[in-house]
């Protein structure tokens, strides 16, 4: 039992905006009030609910095979050393699993979304996902380049291709569906890809990458999963490509959707050289529709790995960069690329991707439909997002940072147009209170009775002018799990999966169809629930 | 007052010298007669730095444990007003003399000079990327292929401050006698480190005054106080002795000053000698050239 | 009046002692050095529950023993002096930019991995990876000086920008494999694949070795470059062929395959 006393609480969610008031907690959870229990003096200190990334690879095969492909910066990472209650870990750019959880909680983030699982290998992501200590888990399953999907919508089987999706993202033991260059990644093992929405996917006649994108959204909405169809837009990357995003929107139209790391899909010009910003029309066009909700993807200076399952992207960065790179395929699902980059402020497109996500962050105009990540490792690493928070808050630093941009790149871009300064409410809206609520996980992002006692009580004044970078207090499930920036406990985190409704026949069809197309035998394939720690679920809509 | 060596009088005056800049290159070759080919070719038409914009000449033969490839070679120094024109100079003649000629590497001579310029490092481009380079002890060698195997260069040479212009004149009973001491003067001169004779053979027959009287834009003319065949006419005043009827002037450049005051002394120990009536040397003034070698202070004998 | 370590026994695990150099050692005092922490596995122990320590406060040190399973001695160092009588363990001198290590016996792996100056001399055997980088990373040793008397492993010279490395004995596979620049000498013969992937660099064979196909002849010549590089190498007490008199060097460039501007030169003596 513990209640915290006064602090300034912001709880947007219940409408909260910085007044002094006690938050209560008992048995792990935020209670309306309290009788004894221990407490904690919060007076000059804010206090949040605990952060929520929506959006970051933090588990599983890919980020492993990324891990393998950069042991340099294993060399220089950050050790954490074993103690009596701390695991030994790795930072870097691809933390190691115990190393994860130290570095989320310790910023104040108590939730995580790892945002891309083939299913073939879901095993794997759960094992590392239980080894990550101190938050909470969700996972999303990929799913727009499965072949056994794409060939009954190839059919016109879609009441079919829901029964299988709804297997699927049990049998991984998903939270939700994620769908990555839709038709891309398929069209990758022809050596191609898909790079208009209305083409046909190489290996098919009739799937396009917007049938893909209507018909899982459409699926996604009839299972009523907590959280949206999660989509990485055809053409990320690529100059030009807001059209294609824009287009994608509209495609949408009439279902919900999350558009992940929008930042890297707002780009006008037709090449290189002429690459600008287009985050204006994006941004316009995503706040007329309502039915979508969106991550950031903002881009810093400085190292990161890009692992993403686009496959021909990746491949057109590994051309890019003419450094190494790792490719997989994965049968029947998806595929994945790792390119390690540098983001370099002397580098015009850099320079202008790192506008654009800030932008995009300042001209949208609802905080709940937009979510603050980096796409972690590929804009930045997590551990990073209190630069963010302090580029958002305070104008004159951000335009001070603008002025720093090579004169070429400033003519990209509007950011030094743009005057508006986050509010704290704002903040804690961005960064916990609508990622939770478009994750669907109506317990977190908030410290209303109910709640799950995920707290972060940062001090008031921030040191080096940047707000979160080391939280006084964070309680997670009630529990004091770090002060001052040191991890003091060692909770194991929950993860939360989704039982969608299926009908129980697809299983015969399924069965029926592995021996002919995957090299594991249907009884392996499932993941057993045993296997997540403390797994949670949801219940859908 | 008059000083006397070997009978010859060494007048009471000074040569009067400039500041310049100096690079030295050292030229390797497969045999000694090459190394020597390609000094010669690069140190031709640079007797005077007014008419040939650098004035350079072989400065000393050097065996293989002096070259750093171990090879036979030729020291050569260069002279010139600035940097900037000395590195062109190193640049053209080194490219068109030495790049070409058989068998030769080509290094720098002042190694332990701070101030570099490239020499090696423009070259190289007429390797066409073909050419690579190997760092050794800190300094880079660029290796330019060629139709007899590699041109091997160093990619910086040292330039360090330098003096031109250091002087005597031998006054000779006659043109045989004055030739014959200056021959002399200049073979033991050529065996003092660190200076370099840019003229013919060492020797000036065509001594020169700044300016002239009757053209007035002549840079210079001939001295005529010392012309033998000017003696006696009103138009002009000769400073010339009685019984002396050919003169004769050595001119050296040395990196420093006691390499002048070493190669004078030996060249004037070696002028002096049966047919020559006296040494002197040529200045003006000392309002010009602020390095002034009196020859009475010099380490004669 | 150099500071002496002896190896009471060797280590049962591999002793990992960074502070074994010059730098970490010169300004201490009897006491201080023998406090110094060395890691025996996952457990922290002292210098002294493993090495006698006599003098301090030199930057000359020798260690006495069969140490080959402790590494990392002379890790960074950019100073001083060390002699090892006896073996020594991987990563000696890993990292060094200055100073000179002397071995009278045998090294293990990596021996001054990524090093960016200073000599180390090895009168015995090293292992694999001298000079080379790090997995992972894109420069190995970018200078300083590496001679090994004896043998070696495999991917000497890996990735190596600069800098100079001499084997006596034989080298294995995959020598100057990726080499982006210097000099490998190999004295005495080498297996498989020299020079795989190399990129730019001078691999000199003193012998003939097994070359890759992509590696295409040139012509055979005396270069001058290696007249200077006779005369260095030459204080540092081994000799390498170079007069047109004796023999000439078969040129093979390569590796085509990347495509490098390297070179593999083989000696051909009369």
């Amino acid at each position: 039992m513990l209640r915290i006393t006064g602090g300034k609480v912001y709880d947007p969610s219940n409408g909260i905006d910085g007044a002094v008031k006690d938050i209560c907690i008992a048995d792990g959870k935020i209670v309306a009030d309290l009788d004894g229990g221990s407490s904690i003096d919060a007076t000059g200190m804010v206090v949040f609910p605990g952060g929520v990334d929506v959006h970051t690879h933090v588990a599983g095969g890919a980020l492993n095979f990324a891990r393998g492909l950069v042991p340099e910066t294993q060399r220089a990472a950050r050790k954490f050393l074993h103690t009596s209650d701390r695991r030994s870990g790795l930072g870097g750019m691809t933390p190691t699993t115990f190393a994860t959880g130290y570095l989320y909680a310790g910023m104040g983030w108590t939730t995580v979304n790892e945002a891309a699982v083939p299913i073939l290998s879901a095993r794997h992501t759960h094992e590392e996902l239980h080894d990550i200590p101190l938050v909470d888990k969700t996972s999303l399953v990929l799913m727009a380049n499965n072949e056994l999907v794409l060939d009954l919508l190839e059919a016109g089987e879609i009441e079919r291709a829901k029964q299988v999706v709804s297997w699927l993202v049990w049998a991984a033991k998903g939270y939700g569906v994620k769908a990555v260059n839709p038709g891309g990644v398929t069209a990758w093992k022809w050596g191609k890809n898909a790079n208009t929405l209305f083409g046909p996917v190489e290996g098919y006649q009739k799937v396009t990458p917007a049938r893909i994108i209507s018909s899982l959204a459409e699926i996604v909405d009839a299972l009523k999963l907590p959280h949206p169809l999660h989509l990485h837009c055809n053409n990320l990357g690529v100059p030009g490509n807001v059209a294609t995003t824009i287009e994608t929107m509209k495609v949408i139209d009439g279902h919900r959707a999350h558009l992940a790391h929008i930042q890297f899909h707002a780009y006008g010009g037709d090449d290189w050289s002429s690459m600008r910003s287009e985050s204006v029309r994006l941004a316009d066009a995503f706040n007329a529709q309502k039915n979508l909700t969106a991550d950031a993807g903002v881009v810093l200076f400085g190292n990161a790995v890009t692992i993403t399952a686009d496959g021909p992207w990746q491949h057109l960065l590994y051309e890019l960069t003419g450094h190494k790179w790792g490719n997989l395929d994965v049968e029947n699902e998806t595929g994945c690329g790792i390119v390690p980059y540098v983001y370099k402020d002397r580098n015009l497109v850099n320079a202008v991707q790192w506008a654009v996500g800030l932008e995009l962050l300042l001209l949208i105009d609802d905080p709940w439909r937009i979510c603050l990540t980096t796409d972690h490792p590929n804009g930045a690493g997590f551990w990073r997002y209190p630069e963010i928070v302090q580029l958002l808050t305070d104008a004159e630093f951000r335009k001070a940072q603008v002025k720093k941009l090579p004169p070429k790149a400033q003519q990209r871009i509007v950011l030094a147009d743009l005057d508006r300064e986050y509010t704290m409410s704002e903040i804690a809206i961005l960064t916990s209170a609508g990622p939770a609520r478009t994750l669907g996980l109506s317990q977190k992002g908030h410290l209303g009775p109910g709640a799950d006692a995920d707290v972060t009580i940062y001090h008031e004044k921030p040191e080096n002018g940047r707000f979160f970078t080391s939280p006084r207090y964070v309680i997670k499930g009630g529990q004091i799990v770090v002060e001052d920036g040191d991890v003091r406990a060692t909770t194991a985190g929950r993860e939360f999966v989704v039982h969608p409704a299926c009908d129980d026949q697809i299983e015969g069809y399924l069965r029926e169809l592995f021996p002919k197309v995957y090299t594991m035998s249907f009884e392996n394939y499932p993941v057993e629930i045993e296997r997540l720690r403390h797994a949670q679920i949801q219940p859908c809509l | 007052m008059d000083r006397i060596l070997n009978g010859v009088r060494i007048a009471d005056t000074f040569a009067e010298a400039f500041d310049m800049r100096a690079a030295r290159v050292v030229i390797t070759a497969a045999s000694p007669k090459w190394a020597r080919t390609a000094a010669e070719c690069m140190t031709g038409f640079a007797t005077s730095v007014i008419g040939c914009k650098v004035e350079a000449a072989i400065e000393s033969e050097l065996g293989p444990e002096e070259t750093p490839d171990g090879r036979p070679g030729i020291g050569v120094l260069l002279f010139g007003f600035d940097t900037e024109g000395l590195t062109s100079r190193l640049v053209d003649r080194i490219g068109q003399t030495v790049l070409t000629c058989v068998t030769t590497a080509c290094f720098d001579g002042l190694p332990q000079s701070p101030e570099r310029v490239p020499v090696g490092g423009i070259l190289r481009h007429f390797g066409d990327r073909f050419q690579s380079s190997k760092v050794l002890e800190s300094q880079r060698y660029w290796r330019i292929p060629v139709m007899d195997g590699e041109f091997l260069i160093q990619e910086t040479f040292g330039i360090q401050k330098a003096i031109g212009g250091g002087n005597f004149l031998i006054l000779g009973a006659n043109q045989d006698a004055a030739l014959g001491a200056a021959e002399a003067a200049v073979d033991a001169m050529r065996r003092v480190r660190g200076v370099a004779l840019p003229f013919p053979g060492g020797i000036v027959r065509s001594g020169s005054k700044v300016g002239a009287r009757r053209y007035k834009k002549l840079i210079a003319s001939t001295n005529d106080a010392y012309c033998p065949t000017l003696r006696g006419r009103p138009d002009t005043a000769t400073e010339l002795p009685d019984g002396v009827n050919a003169v004769l002037e050595i001119v050296v450049d040395g990196l420093e000053r006691s390499s002048i005051e070493r190669a004078l002394a030996a060249g004037i120990g070696a002028a002096c000698r049966p047919g020559i009536v006296e040494i002197t040397a040529g200045n003006y003034g000392g309002k010009l050239g602020k390095h002034h070698f009196h020859l009475h202070q010099l380490p004669l004998d | 009046m150099p500071v002496t370590l002896v190896l009471k026994t060797p280590p049962p695990v591999p002793l990992e002692a960074e502070l074994l150099t010059p730098d970490a050692i010169a300004e201490r005092s009897r006491a201080d050095i023998c406090a110094l922490p060395v890691n025996l596995g996952k457990r922290r122990m002292r210098l002294d529950d493993f090495f006698d320590v006599d003098g301090e406060r030199s930057d000359e040190i020798e260690i006495r023993g069969d140490a080959s399973r402790v590494k990392w001695i002379g890790r960074g160092m950019t100073r001083g002096r060390m002699l090892i009588r006896g073996n020594g363990g991987m990563h000696l001198g890993s990292g060094m930019t200055g100073g000179a290590i002397t071995v009278t016996g045998n090294v293990s792996d990596w021996l001054g991995a990524e090093m960016k100056g200073g000599t180390i001399r090895v009168q015995g055997n090293a292992g694999g990876q001298v000079g080379a980088a790090y997995r992972g990373s894109l420069n190995g040793m970018s200078d300083g000086t590496i001679v090994v008397q004896g043998s070696a492993g495999l991917e000497v010279g890996m990735r190596m920008k600069r800098g100079l490395i001499v084997v006596g004995g034989r080298v294995r596979d995959f020598a100057g494999l990726q080499m982006k620049g210097g000099t490998i000498v190999l004295a005495g013969g080498a297996e498989l694949r020299t020079g795989a992937w190399m990129v730019r660099g001078t691999i000199v064979a003193l012998s003939s070795i097994s070359l890759l196909p992509t590696f295409a002849y040139a012509c055979t010549y005396n270069p001058t470059f290696l007249n200077l590089y006779a005369k260095h190498i030459a204080t540092l007490g081994w000799t390498i062929p170079f007069d047109a008199r004796e023999g000439g060097y078969r040129r093979y460039t390569g590796d085509t395959c990347v495509p490098g501007k390297g070179e593999i030169l083989v000696w051909t003596g009369f």
